[in-house]
C-alpha cells in the first residue's frame, strides 16, 4: 500500500499552456500556485480573539488581522475573511475543542492564481466591480467579490493579487482572465 | 458644388494621407478627418436618404447630434448601419456606403414618395392600412396589415445591421475615481487641470477622439495652446484621460456608463483587442461639462443639402480645413453665429448675414465689416431652394412680430443658428428635470443635491472664457464635496451674449405651403405637430409617441426643443408648460455586443466542471447540462445510441457494478457545539440521536410545509457533520441554514461552510460494489458489511494513499457506496475503482442511467419535489417526526396539505407493456381526458429490469385509489395518448432486500 498522498492534479492541468501568449509585451502573468494548503478556523463570538491569536500563532505570521485583511506574506498568511471566520494560507490549523473553534481543510477547493504585471488591475477590474486602486486596496487587503458571477475570494499580497477561485469553475474563469489578458500580453505559469 | 479642402489651416495631419471608400469609390482624406470632413472635401453632397420620403440629405452638423449624414460602414459580419460620417474618423481601408437608398444615395428610386409627401403625414401608415376596408370591414385583427408592414418596412428604413454573428469581441470593465469629467471643452478641462493639481483621482472622458471640444472650432493658436497645455498639466498631475469615450449614462450614487471605442477607428486592428469596452465608472464626484447643441428651425426645405449648423462651419473650417461652401448665407438669432461669419469671410467666402433681430449693436455687428460680411438685420429665411443640393434662399423679412416674403439670394451652402440647448441629457437620466430658461430659450440642468455639478455650456455658459471659470467653479464643487475644502471660484451666470436671442422656431408666412422638417432623421415636419394636436395630442409625451418625434437615433438632439415649441403655439402655452420629455440612456447609441461583454458563446456563463470531467470524457461520457455543472449523460460504446447505452449501464449496475460521478451533489460541512440542535430543527426526521459514523437520509421543509429539498447527513463527530443536498438545490439549501443561523438562531454555535468543491465523489453501486471498493482501499476490512452496514459512514485512506470518506448508502437500490476524496485525487479515485470495476465487467454511467435505476426505485428527485410536494405526496410522511419541533412542522398539518386526495407519488406502467409514454402526460380518466386530468407524470424510463417503459408522477389519492384502473396518459401536443396503470412507485426491489444485501 501507498504511504504517500498521491500527486495532486490541478484543475488546469492538460488546459493552462504556459508560455506566453497575445501581444508583445507581458503586461499580466497569470501564475497557478499549485498544491494550496488553505485551512479555515471559525469561531465564536466570545471565543473569537483567543482562536485568531492562536491561527495566527500556528500560522506563524506576526498579527492577527483586522475585517477585509491579511497579515503574513505570499507564502504564509491569515485572511479575514468572514467576521468569525480566518483563512489560513500555508499551513494547516488545529482546535482543541469545538467549544473554542471549529476547523476544516479547504485545500481541494479553491484554485489559486496569482496575476501580477502592470495591467493585472485592468484585468481583474474587466471582471471584479471592486476598487483596487492602490489607496482603497492596499497590500494585505482581502475581498470577497464576483468573477463572471462566480464567489471568489481575492487577496493583495506582497507578491501580487492572490486569486481564490472555486475548483469546478477554476477553468472556465481562467480562460475568461486569459482571453482579458491577451490585449496585454500575458504570461502563463 | 463648392466645398472644397482649404490650402492651409486645421488640426489634421496633412502629411498622412488615408485612402477610404464610399459607395465603392476610392476618395482620399488626412488623418484627423472624419468621415463628413474628408467627404465635403471631395465635394460630396449627398450622404443620404431620409426615412420616409427619402429626399437626399447632406451633412447637417458636425457631431454627435448629426441627423443627415447617417451611413453604414463595413462589410459583411462588420456591417455597421447608423454611424454618424461626423463622429467616425476615417482609416485606411474604411469602407462606408448610404443606405435606405438604391441603387445609392445620389440617385434613388425610393425618392418617388417625395412626390407623395403630403399624404405621408403622421400616422398615416396606420389610419390607412390597419381595418382597411372593404377588406376588413367587420373584422378584427390586423392580418392584412401585416403584410403590408413587410412593404412598408422594407421602403423605410434606417440601415441593415448584419445578419452574421459579429466577429468582434467586447469585454467589461469597472473603473473608480474621485472626480469623473465628462467632456474636454474649455470647461472640461479646467475643472479636470483644478481636480487634480488638489491632488484627486481625476478621470477625464471625451467622446470625440481629439481632445478640446470647442477649443478645436477655433482658428488661434491660443485655444490649442490652452488645450495642449491643460492635458500636460493633466498628465503631469498623474489624471486619466480617455478619448473615444462616451459617457451614456448616469445612475445611481456616482455610477457612469462609459463606452469606449478601443478598434473602431484602426485598419487591421489586433485581435486580442476588444472592439468597445463597456466601463461601470464610481465617481464620487461627478462634473458635466457635456457642452451645447445648435439648434436649427423650422423653415421651407430646411433639409437640403448645403444646409447645416452655423458652428458646423467652424469646425469644418478651422478643425479639417474644409470649406464647406464659397456663397454662404448665414441665419441666426442670436450672437453666436456672428463668429462664424467671419470665419468663414476670413477664407475666402463670400457672406451674407441674416439676423432675425432688429437691433444689433456695433460692438458685434462692427465685427461683420471688417471681413467684408454682409449684414441683414430684420430678416430670416423662408425657404430653402434646390433639389438636389441649396441653390438659393427665400428670405422673410420681419413685420411687427410676424414675417412676410422677402427677397431671394443666391447661395450654395446655408448656415442655420436658432439658439442652443445644452446638453442636460445626463443629469436627465438621474431624474433632474432641466428648467426652462427664458432669456436663452433653452432647458438648463436643476440644481441637484447628488454629488454632480454641470458646467460649462452646459449648463447654458456661452463665452469660452467663462466656460474656463465655469469649469473652475465646478472643480471647486466637487474639491469641496470629495475633501471638504471651500469655494473660490464663482460659477458665471448663464447667457453671455450682448444681444438677447430672439425667440424663433419656425417661420411662417400667410399663404406660403412648404414642407419643413423639426426632426430630419425620422422625417417629422412642422405641419405633423399641429396634426397631431387637431387629432387631440395634447402632452409632449403623447406627440412624440404619435409623430415619432425624438425617437431615431439622435434620440431628440435635433429637433425635440422646436417640436415642443410648436405644440406649446398650438396650445397657447409656453414651452415649458408642455413639459419636459425625460431624456434616457444611452446618450449615442451602444452596441449589443457591448452590452453582452465576454458573456457569449461558451462563455455566456461560466462552466462548472467536476474534477473528473476530462477523466469521464477520455472514458467516452456525452456530457450533459445540469445547472452550472456538466454530467456524464451516458457513456456510449461504438455504434450504441443513447437508449441502448443507458439500458446496458443500468442492466450492468444491477447485474455487477456501476460507477458514477455524483460530485455535483451539494455538500455542506456543519461544525460546531450545536450543530446537532441545527440539523435536528432542520430536517423533517429525527437527527437528535444519530450515532457517530452513521448517516441518514433527511427530508427538509420549508416554513410553509412543502418539501425543500433531500439528502443525507454524515456524522463524524459529536460536533462535525457532512450533509449532502441535491445538485439543484445545493446553493439554495447552503443560503437557508446560514439565513436560519444569522437570522432565527444566532444563539446557535454552528457554522456551516460549502465544501462542495473541496470533494470528488463517485457512486460505486452494484452486486460487486464492496469487492470493487475493497480492491481500491488502504484496508480492505473498513468496508466489510460488518464494519460498514447500511449507511454506515468511514474515514479512510485509498490504496494510492488519498484520504477519503465512504458511506454505504444508495440511490440505485443496488448496494452502494458514496466515495470521496480531495478534488485534486480525483482522476486517482476513478483509475483505482475503474480498473477494478472492469475486473468484474463493470461498467461507468451516466445521469441517464441514474435516472432509470432510481425511478425503479421509487426514488424522488427535483421534479418530483417541486415545490408542490409535501412529504406525504412524496410517499415519505411516516418519516416525518411528531415527537419534535422543525422548520415547517406546523404548516405541513394544514388541512389543505392533509387531504387525502391530494396528488401522491405513483408509479406508472404502460396497459401495453411494448408501449410507452412521456413525462409531462396528463393523467386522465379513459372517459375524460380532458382538463387537468387526475394527475401528471414527472419522470419516465425503459426498465432494463421490468422489460418495459415505467414512470412515476402524482395521482389524486395514490396508488391504493387506482388499483385495477385504467387511465389515460394524455399527451396531446406530442405523442397522443396512452393507457396506463397505476402501481407503486417501489417498482423493482420494493422491500430494499438489494441495498441491505
Amino acid at each position: 500500500m501507498a504511504e504517500q498522498t498521491p500527486v495532486r492534479q490541478s484543475a488546469l492541468d492538460g488546459h493552462a499552456v504556459a508560455g506566453h501568449h497575445g501581444v508583445e509585451g507581458a503586461g499580466v502573468t497569470i501564475a497557478e500556485i499549485p498544491d494550496l494548503v488553505l485551512w479555515q478556523m471559525a469561531a465564536w463570538s466570545d471565543t473569537i480573539d483567543s482562536a485568531a491569536s492562536k491561527a495566527v500563532q500556528q500560522a506563524g505570521v506576526e498579527s492577527v488581522p483586522g475585517f477585509t485583511s491579511a497579515s503574513g506574506d505570499h507564502r504564509r498568511a491569515v485572511l479575514r475573511i468572514e467576521p468569525l471566520k480566518f483563512w489560513v494560507f500555508g499551513a494547516s490549523v488545529s482546535s482543541e475543542s469545538a467549544a473554542q473553534s471549529v476547523v476544516l481543510d479547504l485545500s481541494h477547493s479553491r484554485t489559486h492564481l496569482r496575476l501580477t504585471g502592470d495591467n493585472a488591475t485592468d484585468v481583474l477590474n474587466s471582471f471584479m466591480p471592486i476598487d483596487l486602486r492602490e489607496q482603497s486596496f492596499p497590500v494585505n487587503s482581502v475581498a470577497s467579490t464576483a468573477l463572471h458571477h462566480v464567489g471568489v475570494t481575492l487577496w493583495r499580497s506582497d507578491a501580487g493579487y492572490e486569486l481564490f477561485l472555486p475548483r469546478g469553475f477554476a477553468l472556465s474563469l481562467w480562460e475568461l482572465l486569459r482571453d482579458a489578458s491577451l490585449q496585454y500580453g500575458v504570461i502563463v505559469k | 458644388m463648392s466645398a472644397s479642402r482649404l490650402k492651409t489651416g486645421g488640426h489634421i495631419d496633412r502629411t498622412r494621407e488615408i485612402e477610404f471608400r464610399w459607395d465603392n469609390t476610392r476618395y482620399t482624406g488626412f488623418k484627423g478627418d472624419t468621415l463628413a470632413s474628408a467627404l465635403l472635401a471631395n465635394g460630396e453632397t449627398i450622404f443620404g436618404r431620409s426615412f420616409k420620403y427619402h429626399r437626399p440629405r447632406g451633412v447637417m452638423s458636425a457631431g454627435v447630434e448629426e441627423s443627415g449624414a447617417i451611413v453604414t460602414t463595413g462589410k459583411a459580419n462588420r456591417r455597421d448601419p447608423n454611424v454618424k460620417a461626423t463622429t467616425q474618423e476615417i482609416f485606411p481601408g474604411l469602407e462606408a456606403r448610404g443606405q435606405n437608398a438604391w441603387p445609392n444615395v445620389r440617385r434613388d428610386c425610393g425618392a418617388v414618395n417625395n412626390l407623395m409627401g403630403r399624404f405621408f403625414s403622421a400616422g398615416f401608415y396606420y389610419k390607412t392600412f390597419m381595418g382597411i376596408p372593404p377588406f376588413e370591414w367587420g373584422r378584427k385583427g390586423t392580418g392584412i396589415w401585416m403584410q403590408y408592414e413587410k412593404l412598408i418596412r422594407r421602403a423605410a428604413g434606417m440601415g441593415k445591421a448584419s445578419r452574421e454573428p459579429d466577429p468582434d469581441h467586447y469585454e467589461h470593465g469597472h473603473l473608480f475615481c474621485d472626480v469623473l469629467v465628462v467632456g474636454s471643452g474649455p470647461s472640461g478641462l479646467a475643472a479636470a487641470v483644478k481636480c487634480a493639481e488638489q491632488g484627486l483621482d481625476v478621470l477625464l472622458v471625451e467622446q470625440d477622439f481629439e481632445f478640446g471640444g470647442d477649443y478645436l472650432n477655433h482658428s488661434s493658436e491660443e485655444s490649442l495652446r490652452k488645450r495642449d497645455a491643460a492635458l500636460a498639466k493633466l498628465n503631469s498631475a498623474g489624471a486619466r484621460v480617455m478619448s473615444r469615450t462616451t459617457a451614456f449614462g448616469l445612475y445611481d450614487y456616482g455610477v457612469a456608463g462609459l463606452l469606449q471605442r478601443v478598434t473602431d477607428h484602426l485598419p487591421n486592428p489586433e485581435p486580442s483587442l476588444p472592439r468597445q469596452r463597456f466601463l461601470t465608472l464610481r465617481a464620487r464626484h461627478t462634473i458635466l461639462a457635456t457642452g451645447a447643441l445648435e439648434r436649427h428651425f423650422a423653415f421651407g426645405n430646411n433639409d437640403l443639402p448645403g444646409i447645416m449648423n452655423a458652428h458646423a462651419a467652424d469646425a469644418y473650417v478651422n478643425r479639417f480645413g474644409v470649406l464647406p461652401g464659397q456663397q454662404v448665407v448665414v441665419a441666426t438669432n442670436n450672437d453666436s453665429a456672428y463668429n462664424t461669419a467671419n470665419q468663414l469671410a476670413r477664407v475666402g467666402a463670400s457672406v451674407t448675414l441674416v439676423d432675425a433681430r432688429t437691433a444689433i449693436p456695433d460692438s458685434i455687428s462692427g465685427l461683420l465689416g471688417t471681413r467684408g460680411v454682409e449684414l441683414v438685420t430684420g430678416s430670416t429665411v423662408l425657404n430653402a431652394v434646390g433639389k438636389r443640393h441649396i441653390t438659393a434662399v427665400e428670405l422673410a423679412d420681419a413685420v411687427g412680430s410676424g414675417w412676410k416674403q422677402g427677397p431671394t439670394r443666391d447661395c450654395d451652402l446655408l448656415l442655420v443658428s436658432g439658439g442652443w440647448s445644452p446638453v442636460v441629457n445626463l443629469l436627465s437620466h438621474r431624474g433632474v428635470r432641466p428648467q426652462w430658461d427664458h432669456d436663452n430659450c433653452c432647458f438648463v440642468p436643476a440644481p441637484t443635491n447628488e454629488a454632480i455639478t454641470s458646467t460649462g455650456s452646459s449648463l447654458g455658459i456661452w463665452g469660452n472664457s467663462d466656460c474656463e471659470d465655469a469649469g473652475r467653479a465646478a472643480a471647486d464643487a466637487a474639491i469641496a464635496s470629495v475633501g471638504n475644502q471651500t469655494n473660490t471660484v464663482a460659477m458665471p451666470a448663464a447667457g453671455g451674449w450682448e444681444t438677447p436671442l430672439q425667440p424663433l422656431y419656425e417661420v411662417n408666412v400667410d399663404g406660403v405651403s412648404k414642407k419643413s422638417f423639426i426632426d430630419p432623421q425620422h422625417d417629422v415636419t412642422a405641419d405633423d405637430v399641429r396634426l397631431a394636436h387637431q387629432e387631440g395630442f395634447v402632452s409632449v409625451e403623447h406627440l412624440k409617441r404619435y409623430t415619432t418625434l425624438g425617437m431615431a437615433t439622435d434620440q431628440g438632439k435635433m429637433g425635440n426643443i422646436i417640436g415642443m415649441a410648436l405644440m406649446a403655439e398650438a396650445l397657447g402655452k409656453e414651452v415649458p408648460d408642455v413639459g419636459t420629455t425625460t431624456f434616457r440612456p444611452p446618450y449615442t447609441p451602444i452596441s449589443i455586443g457591448a452590452l453582452a461583454g465576454r458573456a457569449f458563446g461558451a462563455h455566456f456563463k461560466a462552466l462548472r466542471r467536476t474534477p473528473m470531467h476530462d477523466w469521464n470524457l477520455e472514458h467516452g461520457a456525452t456530457m450533459v447540462d445540469a445547472g452550472l455543472w456538466q454530467r456524464p449523460w451516458y457513456f456510449a460504446r461504438e455504434g450504441e445510441t443513447i437508449t441502448e447505452a443507458y439500458i446496458r449501464e443500468a442492466t450492468t449496475t444491477r447485474k455487477t457494478v456501476g460507477l458514477c460521478d455524483v460530485t455535483s451533489l451539494g455538500k455542506i460541512a456543519i461544525q460546531g457545539p450545536d450543530a446537532t440542535e441545527l440539523i435536528n430543527r432542520v430536517y423533517s426526521n429525527a437527527f437528535a440521536k444519530l450515532p457517530i459514523g452513521k448517516a441518514r437520509y433527511g427530508i427538509m421543509l420549508r416554513d410553509d410545509g412543502i418539501v425543500m429539498d433531500d439528502g443525507t447527513t454524515w456524522r463524524f463527530s459529536d460536533t462535525d457533520y457532512f450533509m449532502t443536498t441535491t445538485t439543484a438545490h445545493a446553493a439554495k439549501v447552503m443560503v437557508w441554514l446560514e439565513e436560519l443561523l444569522q437570522m432565527r438562531w444566532p444563539d446557535l454555535k454552528v457554522h456551516v461552510t460549502s465544501v462542495s468543491e473541496q470533494w470528488a465523489g463517485v457512486a460505486v453501486a452494484g452486486p460487486n460494489s464492496r469487492d470493487v471498493l475493497a480492491a481500491c482501499i488502504a484496508d480492505a476490512s473498513v468496508v466489510t458489511n460488518d464494519a460498514l452496514p447500511f449507511m454506515g459512514v468511514v474515514e479512510t485512506t485509498l490504496a494510492n494513499g488519498a484520504p477519503c470518506r465512504i458511506a454505504r448508502i444508495s440511490f440505485s437500490g443496488e448496494m452502494a457506496f458514496e466515495v470521496y476524496v480531495g478534488s485534486d485525487h480525483a482522476n486517482g479515485m476513478m483509475d483505482l475503482l475503474h480498473t477494478q470495476a472492469m475486473l468484474v465487467d463493470g461498467c461507468l454511467y451516466g445521469t441517464e442511467a441514474l435516472g432509470a435505476l432510481r425511478i425503479e426505485k421509487g426514488h424522488v428527485t427535483g421534479v418530483e419535489l417541486d415545490g408542490r410536494a409535501t412529504i406525504d405526496d412524496a410517499g415519505l410522511g411516516k418519516m416525518a417526526s411528531d415527537k419534535k419541533s422543525y422548520i415547517g412542522s406546523a404548516l405541513r398539518k394544514r388541512p389543505e396539505l392533509m387531504r387525502e386526495d391530494r396528488p401522491r407519488l405513483v408509479g406508472i406502467f404502460p396497459k401495453d407493456r411494448s408501449e410507452k409514454f412521456k413525462a409531462g402526460s396528463i393523467l386522465c380518466r379513459t372517459d375524460k381526458v380532458a382538463g387537468h386530468g387526475e394527475g401528471w407524470i414527472t419522470a419516465v424510463t425503459h426498465s432494463p429490469e421490468l422489460g418495459h417503459w415505467i414512470g412515476l408522477g402524482y395521482i389524486s389519492g395514490g396508488h391504493e385509489h387506482w388499483a385495477d384502473s385504467t387511465l389515460v396518459a394524455a399527451d396531446p401536443v406530442r405523442t397522443g395518448n396512452t393507457e396506463v396503470e397505476i402501481v407503486s412507485p417501489h417498482m423493482v426491489d420494493p422491500t430494499g432486500e438489494r441495498m441491505h444485501g
